[in-house]
């Protein structure tokens, strides 16, 4: 296990091959010490005087794109409107630790789901939350894709569904136990891709309930855009509404906090374009990815690969998901049939 | 053979420890930590208490036409669904379903009950 003191040291290097040389970093707090990844409140003290900010170091566990591009899609997602931490440092490596690593202004609020949906307890608020995660979508959307980092991961523009497909199926083999529900649910995306969007974009990947900075009831940042990549548009509000993600306030579709018809009003007065049936196809697959996900967790940690006891206890949550993707199959039954 | 209590009654009394008094005395990190090993716990107490029986693989079996334990089954009916026709993942699905809602009741019964 890193220690603190390692972590300081490794985050004063990365400030000065950045140029700030005489920047000395103070870790102050733990924000989480997640299933992905490691995030450090930290102070920078420079000549300017201090400056709080947040570094977050990659586990790598789950395929994620680099902290470069991390950073080039951060400068991109602020032009377009989206709110977004200022990015003051980034590396693929951590000198000496040899982990990605992003180091960002701090951006007061909320990020703990219990602690954003226990905010929301009004209907009002939650749906103004939920139109605020539309708008940033849909300018999130509309970022021109040419634009972007040229090796991004990008899903196969011919077949964007089966590619996912593919990708699920690799993933779900080099699990070390089987997960028939699992498999199942891929027969039923293979079966059933939705009409494909008018044009692949950007796509954040991981916007979530848990991955929003909320303040005072408004989205202070989108966060964590390890997950990022161009595919269909419709990946990320269908994601956002996934059940996992409600943490319990099952009524709220968007995030636990919100309605479907404020997300979606939001996101197309900005540009989106909502294809039902994609969202459908969309809420499914990101399910069985998750399902997936935490089975991997458990799996990391059987082989020894982790210690985290949240890992240890990810695989105990494996039949919520393969529950939620079963029951979104059967809520389809008709289109099991192609 | 084990003495008093029960093993399912001491991880309870572990999850209730954790939960009444360490979670409200730690930091926010820690706290986290200790409401994952008390949920643990409590999953624990429930495998303890609801054992899987026979009767439990029977569809599963039947779905197969063999017999066998369930992570023997479920490998089975994995690789069978690799190239399966729709009308076989129609008769898989409420199988599975079963399946899944037995282990939700043991890892998280309140799942099954909040509205999907």
């Amino acid at each position: 296990m890193t220690t603190p003191r390692a972590y300081e040291a490794a985050l004063t290097a990365l400030l000065e091959g950045s140029g700030r040389a005489s920047a000395e970093v103070t870790i102050v707090g733990t924000a989480s010490v997640g299933t992905q990844r490691t995030t450090l409140f930290i102070e920078v003290a420079d000549r300017a005087g201090p400056l709080r900010a947040v570094a977050q170091i990659s586990l790598n566990i789950i395929p994620a794109a680099p902290a470069s591009h991390q950073a080039s899609l951060l400068g991109l997602a602020a032009e377009a409107g989206v709110p977004v931490p200022h990015v003051l440092a980034v590396t693929d490596a951590l000198p000496g630790i040899d982990r990605p690593a992003l180091m960002t202004t701090h951006v007061d609020g909320l990020t703990i789901p219990r602690q954003v949906l226990r905010s929301h307890t009004d209907h009002n608020t939650g749906d103004r939350l939920a139109a605020a995660c539309g708008e940033a979508l849909g300018r999130l959307h509309g970022i021109d894709p040419g634009t972007l980092p040229p090796d991004l991961d990008r899903l196969a523009a011919c077949d964007p569904y089966l590619d996912y497909c593919d990708r699920l199926t690799l993933s779900l083999d080099e699990l070390p136990t089987a997960h028939p529900a699992i498999r199942l649910g891929i027969n039923w995306l293979q079966r059933n891709p939705p009409r494909p969007a008018a044009e692949q974009t950007l796509v954040h990947g991981d916007f979530r309930t848990g991955n929003i900075i909320v303040e005072h009831g408004r989205l202070a940042a989108v966060i964590d855009w390890e997950l990022a990549h161009v595919g269909d548009p419709m990946e990320d509000p269908a994601y956002l509404c996934m059940r996992t993600w409600r943490f319990g306030n099952d009524s709220r579709h968007c995030g636990g906090f919100g309605s479907l018809r404020a997300l979606r009003e939001a996101y197309e007065s900005r540009g989106g374009f909502w294809r039902d049936d994609a969202f459908h196809w969309w809420m499914t697959a990101r399910t069985a990815w998750w399902a997936i996900g935490l089975a991997q967790q458990a799996a990391a940690f059987s082989i020894g690969e982790t210690d985290s006891i949240v890992h240890a206890a990810s695989g105990r949550r494996v039949p919520e998901l393969e529950y939620d993707l079963l029951k979104l199959i059967s809520d389809n039954k008709p289109a099991m049939k192609g | 053979m084990h003495d008093d209590p029960r093993p399912a009654a001491l991880l309870e009394a572990m999850a209730r420890t954790l939960t009444d008094e360490v979670v409200p005395s730690t930091d926010e990190a820690a706290r986290h930590a200790a409401r994952v090993v008390a949920n643990l716990c409590r999953i624990l107490a429930r495998e303890f208490e609801q054992a899987p029986t026979a009767g439990d693989r029977g569809a599963m079996e039947a779905l197969l036409d063999l017999r066998g334990g369930r992570a023997d089954l479920a490998t089975l009916l994995d690789e069978r669904l690799r190239e399966s026709e729709v009308a076989f993942d129609e008769r898989a699905l409420p199988v599975l379903l079963a399946d899944v809602e037995r282990r939700l009741a043991i890892s998280r019964p309140s799942y099954l009950a909040e509205p999907s």
